[in-house]
């Protein structure tokens, strides 16, 4: 752990004196890109944070957004992809720990987990393999240990994350409004650490995380214990009932550093601490190591003398261990002792405010002949070439996946897995639907087009539940911001993102920046990953059963965008072409009106276009609900294309309704009233996925073979290789 | 008339079960903790799923030692009705009150999803307002469900009638399928699947009505009057 | 010539970084019985290995390089040990 040479000066002459050696390792971890986001924090200041339902206070690691009844829902985005590319079990079974920690922290129950998993290319690399398998036995572990729903997701395969991971957890809350804990602290308020034992496992994990991996940095291993985690949940939940807790943060990046100088300088106080109060599990660690150590599964609670014994009888109750390690002072330092000795002593606003940077950027040179298309091979057997793609590590039902996760605990699962989003019950009659959705390739082609094209992804896919989005998410992954070329696509993405959110009036309720993810081979592709949070008011739309005579109705137009698409990269191994661009316009009033006819009651189901384009989009509604379908391809509405454009485009704000045949006149008439580009593109039935063109079938694949292929594949490939 | 529902460290189903207890079918339920001991005038007792301690050393192995088995025992004993859901019945089955063992799922994975369940016995506290090989589609969510007997174990669970549910389809390599069993007396029933997150048509995607008939059962056995 | 060799390879966490299960088993199950004359209890996994090879250090040799190179433990997080035994 070390600083720039610079900002050693920097806190030398802040602090007029040459720092100890605790007070580097402290700064070090505070002042790392991971905890201070010192490269991006200027400009993500441009996002919409304010909105009629957000509730801010200070001190918050999660979004609130009031629901009304007298309830709030809590929400947070964390990633975890250093520690998961080492070691992909505990590395990702610890990032669910730490985002549960963020809603805990509120002083809400946690509800439901979210994960976005990236990694190489599993079909040929045995590594990502392995990374890929154990990342999700760490997340079902530690998840389904705690109780907590995983009830959403997303998998993505490709090979600029070669010996790589990218493990994004969000998590949300829900409780009363008047249980939310109002951080703040009194003279005389003592300093609680609770949870497990402090040991040297995760040592300079901030650090680690601010840095490219190198094989041999990589000593930060963090261990999960699911099960203390349980218990610190049930444990702090009942303190907060009792009223115990003045304020609370979860311990992170940068151990007890940056939880105590976030506190302090969050509630404008200083703390004073001993690390020998500290319960450690290891008796010879030194100060320094204590103050960085990233062990699990550790909250920091202020309280008063008063309060302690309650809390010391629920910690006994649990069997957790919590130890009072200082007290708040009025001197806005902090101080950590050992014993009667200083090891530091530092004002917490430099310990917590890191000197920010204004990094240069630069349009990266490979963007400037990326949207030029080569010719591709013709298909000569569309059916042969869909069956294969309906196979492919992207495409491919996740539900190996989910399948090892418990979707049901909690018994608020409505709407499960395996649909376009998930939706929860909520204790107020409620429901919320939730989504996290990204598109490297997409973002590699067009930062800005891309970033925009996962918010609007997201939100169609909470759309398609009946939910109206209410609150957005960002993870923002890149490479090293040092590079001009790789800040420019940082701040392309994040640009469209909050043009996004400002004309849809979607407030951004937490994110995160993850910076330096780079694999041997180089920077990772622009990532960002959108998070939406949607609110239906009376009731979510329940997928029914699909009849023969049922009929398809899309809404949007399918145009020329065939850059980034799957079929591209799969199919033709080609990189490069126009990607998709949203008009907002468009974007909104087709967002207004699938809401208007699934709250009308004319739609049996509803599903977004997105990944593989109309083709999959088709035939995953087939394969759901196992009935055959008549698609002419004539009918579908946007400018003429080939077939090869028509069916796999990855063109955005397209949605496939089902109608049935009695509700089909009204919803006919109300989306003509609406302006809307639509069209009634064919019918349910039979026991063949056919997809026509003059009436002669381009595609043509038996349900139930497909569905086997789709269901199958991943967990063959991951299992038999 | 009082259900209690014991919570261990690590539970995570209490909440569930306890809401469909009280809120569902309007029973008098409580929790209690596992330190603490059973007050003589409980008419059932609930062990409800989770992690006990972590699913440390195997599913249910430490939290079958817990002081408030041994009241469990007891009412075992007298006949009371005990129902042990997923972890629940891995911790009758430590503690000896059922027979058996549960180990690793065939596919070594968690499994999470929704399968049918035949009843095989409809004599139990929890089964009898079920009929005979009636179809409950229930969630199964566990890491070690697949139920293990040796060869005349099995033949004596036959001949008992303690074969409470079967699987309609091998799904996790029990042996002969057993989803759910009771003791001799068939007041202790264990069984892998969620009742719970079953009985209401809200989350239930298929019939909520035969997994209702389990806590219904109950009500006829303790008597309370709809 | 080659004998048969019986090679038991212990897995477990290297030590500092902490064992939750064998934390548990200890103090929840083992202390909480009574007997306090144990004071730690690790968890491991092992594996059996029978190996035809001409002498023990080789066998030790061969076995290692399998768990190296197929990853059979994480050197992240882990550490093996190796003890050959004549299968006889």
């Amino acid at each position: 752990m070390s600083l720039e040479p610079q900002e050693l000066d920097d806190l030398t002459s802040k602090i007029g004196r040459k720092p100890t050696s605790t007070e580097l390792q402290i700064v070090a971890a505070e002042w790392s890109e991971h905890c201070s986001y010192k490269s991006s924090k200027k400009h993500l200041k441009m996002l919409p944070m304010k909105g009629p339902l957000v509730i801010s206070e200070k001190g918050y690691d999660s979004g609130v957004l009031d629901i009304g009844d007298g309830y709030v829902i809590t929400a947070h985005i964390e990633s975890h992809n250093h520690p998961s590319a080492v070691e992909p079990y505990g590395g990702a079974a610890t990032g669910v720990g730490g985002v549960i920690r963020d809603i805990l922290s509120a002083g809400t129950r946690p509800i439901a987990i979210f994960d976005g998993l990236r990694f190489g290319d599993i079909e040929k690399d045995l590594q990502a393999r392995w990374l890929f398998k154990n990342a999700v036995t760490g997340i079902a572990d530690y998840g389904n240990c705690l109780g907590i729903p995983t009830i959403g997701g997303e998998v993505e395969f490709d090979e600029c994350y070669t010996n790589y991971a990218l493990v994004d957890v969000a998590a949300i809350g829900f409780g009363k409004k008047s249980s939310l804990i109002k951080n703040h602290a009194k003279k005389g308020d003592i300093v609680v650490l609770l949870g497990g034992s402090t040991g040297r496992d995760g040592i300079g994990g901030s650090q680690f995380a601010s840095d490219s991996l190198e094989s041999e940095n990589r000593s930060a291993v963090q261990i999960p214990d699911p099960f203390i985690e349980k218990l610190i949940i049930e444990a702090i939940l009942e303190a907060r009932n009792q009223k115990l807790i003045h304020a609370m943060k979860d311990l992170g990046g940068g151990g007890l550093s940056c939880a105590v100088s976030e506190t302090a300088d969050a509630l404008s106080i200083g703390i004073e601490m001993d690390v020998n109060k500290v319960h450690t599990r290891e008796s010879d660690m030194n100060p320094d190591e204590i103050m960085v150590s990233e062990s699990q599964e550790r909250m920091l609670i202020v309280t008063n003398t008063e309060k302690l014994k309650k809390l010391e009888e629920i910690c006994k109750k649990f069997r957790i261990s919590c130890s009072v390690i200082g007290h708040v002072t009025f001197d806005n330092m902090m101080h950590v002792k050992q014993g009667s000795k200083t090891c530091a002593n530092l004002p917490t606003d430099v310990v917590a405010n890191a000197k920010l940077l204004d990094r240069p950027s630069k349009k990266p040179a490979y963007l400037e002949n990326i949207e030029k298309e080569k010719k591709l091979k013709p298909i000569s057997d569309y059916s042969k070439m869909m069956m294969k793609f309906l196979a492919a590590p992207n495409i491919a039902s996740k539900i190996w996946v989910y399948g090892q996760y418990d979707h049901e605990v909690g018994i608020r699962t409505v709407v499960k897995p395996g649909k376009d989003a998930s939706v929860l019950r909520l204790d107020n009659g409620k429901f919320l639907s939730a989504k996290i959705d990204g598109n490297p390739k997409h973002c590699y082609i067009n930062p800005r087009e891309g970033a925009i094209g996962c918010f609007e992804e997201a939100c169609r896919n909470v759309v398609c539940t009946g939910a109206k989005p209410i609150g957005m998410l960002d993870h923002l992954q890149f490479g090293n911001p040092e590079d001009p070329e790789i800040f420019w696509t940082f701040l392309e993405s994040l640009k469209g993102i909050t043009d996004f959110a400002k004309y849809f009036e979607i407030p951004c309720v937490g994110g995160k920046v993850s910076l330096y993810n780079e694999t041997p081979t180089g920077p990772i592709k622009p990532t960002p990953i959108i998070g939406i949070l949607g609110l239906i008011d009376k009731a979510p739309l329940f997928s029914h059963k699909i009849d023969a005579g049922d009929t398809i109705v899309i809404i949007g137009d399918t145009k020329d965008e065939m850059g980034g698409s799957e079929y591209f990269e799969y199919i033709h191994k080609f990189v490069g072409g126009k990607c998709p661009v949203v008009n907002f316009a468009e974007s909104k009033s087709h967002m207004n009106t699938v809401l208007d006819v699934i709250g009308k009651g004319l739609v049996k189901a509803a599903h977004d276009c997105s990944k593989g384009g109309l083709a999959v989009a088709v035939s995953e509604l087939c394969m759901t609900y196992q009935i055959g379908c008549n698609v002419s391809l004539e009918k579908i509405p946007g400018p003429k294309l080939d077939v090869d454009r028509t069916l796999f485009s990855e063109t955005h704000s397209r949605y496939l309704l089902v109608v049935d045949k009695k509700n089909l006149q009204k919803l006919d008439g109300l989306l003509k009233k609406s302006k809307v580009s639509y069209k009634m593109i064919g019918t349910f039935g039979g026991e063949n996925i056919r997809l026509n063109k003059e009436n002669k079938p381009i595609i043509d694949l038996r349900v139930d073979k497909a569905q086997k292929t789709w269901f199958n594949s991943l967990r063959e490939l991951v299992v038999h290789g | 008339m009082k259900v209690g529902v014991i919570v261990f460290p690590g539970s995570n189903c209490d909440r569930d079960m306890y809401h469909v207890l009280t809120d569902v079918f309007n029973l008098d339920a409580q929790y209690f903790w596992h330190e603490k001991g059973l007050p003589k005038n409980i008419d059932a007792v609930i062990l409800p799923g989770g992690f006990s301690y972590g699913d440390r050393l195997r599913s249910g192995a430490i939290a079958a030692h817990s002081p408030i088995i041994n009241d469990v025992r007891k009412m075992a004993d007298k006949g009371i009705p005990i129902l042990g859901v997923c972890n629940g019945f891995q911790i009758l089955v430590e503690a000896g009150l059922l027979p058996g063992a549960l180990l690793k799922n065939t596919s070594l994975n968690f499994m999470c999803g929704w399968t049918n369940l035949i009843v095989e016995n409809n004599k139990t506290p929890f089964t009898n307002k079920l009929k005979l090989n009636q179809k409950i589609p229930i969630p199964i969510a566990n890491g070690e469900g697949r139920y293990y007997v040796d060869n005349d174990t099995l033949k004596k669970l036959k001949k008992n009638n303690q074969i409470v549910f079967r699987y309609e389809e091998v799904i996790n390599g029990s042996t002969d399928r057993i989803a759910g069993v009771c003791n001799e007396d068939g007041n202790v029933v264990g069984m892998m699947p969620h009742p719970e997150r079953a009985a209401e048509s809200a989350i239930n995607p298929i019939d909520n009505k035969p997994s209702s008939l389990i806590f219904e059962s109950l009500i006829k056995t303790i008597g309370v009057k709809n | 010539m080659l004998a048969v060799f019986n090679v038991h390879v212990t897995i477990e966490n290297k030590p500092g970084i902490s064992d939750p299960e064998g934390e548990t088993i200890l103090n929840d199950l083992v202390l909480k019985g009574g007997d306090s004359s144990i004071s730690k209890i690790k968890t491991a996994k092992m594996l059996k290995f029978t190996i035809k090879e001409k002498d023990k250090k080789s066998a030790q040799a061969k076995v290692q390089k399998i768990c190296d190179e197929l990853r059979i433990y994480n050197p992240m997080v882990s550490k093996v040990t190796i003890d050959v035994f004549d299968a006889s």
